[in-house]
């Protein structure tokens, strides 16, 4: 051997986020996730790389690493904040193995609000594959029982909203399981009674994991629960924090602000808005 | 928003119930830590429990992902009474900002 007395360098793993942003007519996810990029810095202090359609040079220097993909179309859906119905190009989130650049992977969807560093707990754990399994309605105070399920026999549901894996071989069985759901979505849907037709991630994420974690249910989960803002509810920020307004069960207007708390806000228009204003 | 939307929401009260549930989901996630190479959340549970181990020898108990890891209950109960202390601080200082509100 050749000069070498010296220890091998020892690796460093490099970690970071990623976020798919695919802009149909009505939202421009983009910008959803360059301003995401900047709550991730803030708070997780992690680098972020993007995954959208050619053409965007980056040159708002919003993300740190640009990957270039096909949009990958998962259908039509309608979405009640719009009241309209729009493309979908969700489906290209099961390339998000081959695509990361980084080692240790924390994926999130453009329309996740990072407002706190915990999220960043997520490292310690050995798991090589994490997800949340239970969402809760933030307007309710309750968890999201009808969504918290899936399919005509009831199946337990995982949130791919928020994923974070290890490059290792759990991992990769779990996208290459989500791909083949996808790919075979009708026979999926037709196997687990589901209604609607729209390919949704979350669907073949939790079939991937009831099928790799060999139907037991023993899945590493991220502790606490998917907190989510709901597109009925009207979501602002004001200096403090974030604010909702709804309507309770009788009808009275209700309000609740929070800060320093992570969730999904399911109402694209209201979080446009926030953006547009920052 | 129009103006029947502006005046309702203006009239909109906090809502105390769906806050303070919200605060719970919030602290509760705040009272995971890693020791030892597990997953722990402080709290009465987890340091009832090693209360009962030996002070002096290492123990296996159980993380928050059924792994069994071997731990020095003394220093475990150290770091999960610290966090819980400091989390339920920072609980009751929201929750009583939230009191005040109308």
């Amino acid at each position: 051997m050749v000069g070498g007395m010296g220890k091998p360098k020892q690796k460093t793993l490099t970690r970071g986020v990623l976020i798919f942003a695919f802009n149909n007519e009505h939202t421009d996810y983009l910008a959803m996730a360059a301003w995401s990029a900047e709550n991730i810095r803030k708070h997780l202090g992690l680098p972020v790389a993007v995954v959208t359609e050619a053409g965007y040079n980056g040159g708002d220097r919003a993300f740190d690493r640009v990957i270039t993909a096909a949009p990958a179309s998962g259908g039509t859906r309608y979405f009640e904040d719009y009241q309209a119905t729009v493309s979908w190009h969700n489906a290209g989130r099961t390339d998000a193995y081959s695509l990361t650049p980084w080692d240790e992977t924390l994926v999130l969807d453009a329309d996740y609000v990072v407002d706190s560093d915990n999220l960043n707990r997520v490292w310690d754990s050995k798991a090589n594959f994490m997800c949340y399994k239970n969402a809760f309605d933030i307007s309710t105070g309750e968890f999201m029982h009808g969504l918290n399920r899936f399919g005509q026999y009831d199946m337990p549901m995982w949130w791919a909203t928020v994923m974070m894996f290890r490059k290792s071989n759990t991992a990769q069985y779990i996208f290459d399981c989500m791909n083949m759901v996808k790919n075979n979505w009708q026979h999926y849907r037709d196997l687990y009674g589901i209604s609607k037709s729209t390919y949704r991630n979350d669907f073949a994420l939790s079939i991937a994991l009831g099928i790799v974690s060999g139907h037991t249910g023993v899945v590493d989960e991220i502790p606490g629960t998917l907190l989510s803002v709901m597109p009925e509810t009207v979501l602002t920020k004001d200096e403090l924090g974030y604010n909702i307004n709804f309507a309770d069960s009788a009808g009275k207007q209700k309000y609740i602000s929070f800060s320093n708390v992570d969730f999904h806000a399911m109402g694209k228009r209201h979080l446009e808005a926030i953006i547009a204003s920052n | 928003m129009d103006t029947d939307s502006i005046i309702a929401h203006s009239r909109a009260r906090f809502d105390h119930q769906t806050a303070r549930r919200l605060l719970k989901e919030k602290y509760e996630a705040r009272m995971l830590f890693a020791h030892a190479g597990g997953m722990w959340r402080a709290g009465p549970e987890l340091q009832a429990v090693l209360l009962q181990c030996s002070p002096t020898d290492p123990v296996v108990i159980l993380d928050l992902y059924d792994n069994p890891v071997k731990v020095t209950a003394p220093d475990l109960f150290a770091k999960s009474h610290s966090i819980w202390q400091e989390q339920m601080n920072a609980w009751l200082v929201e929750w009583e900002n939230q009191n005040k509100k109308r």
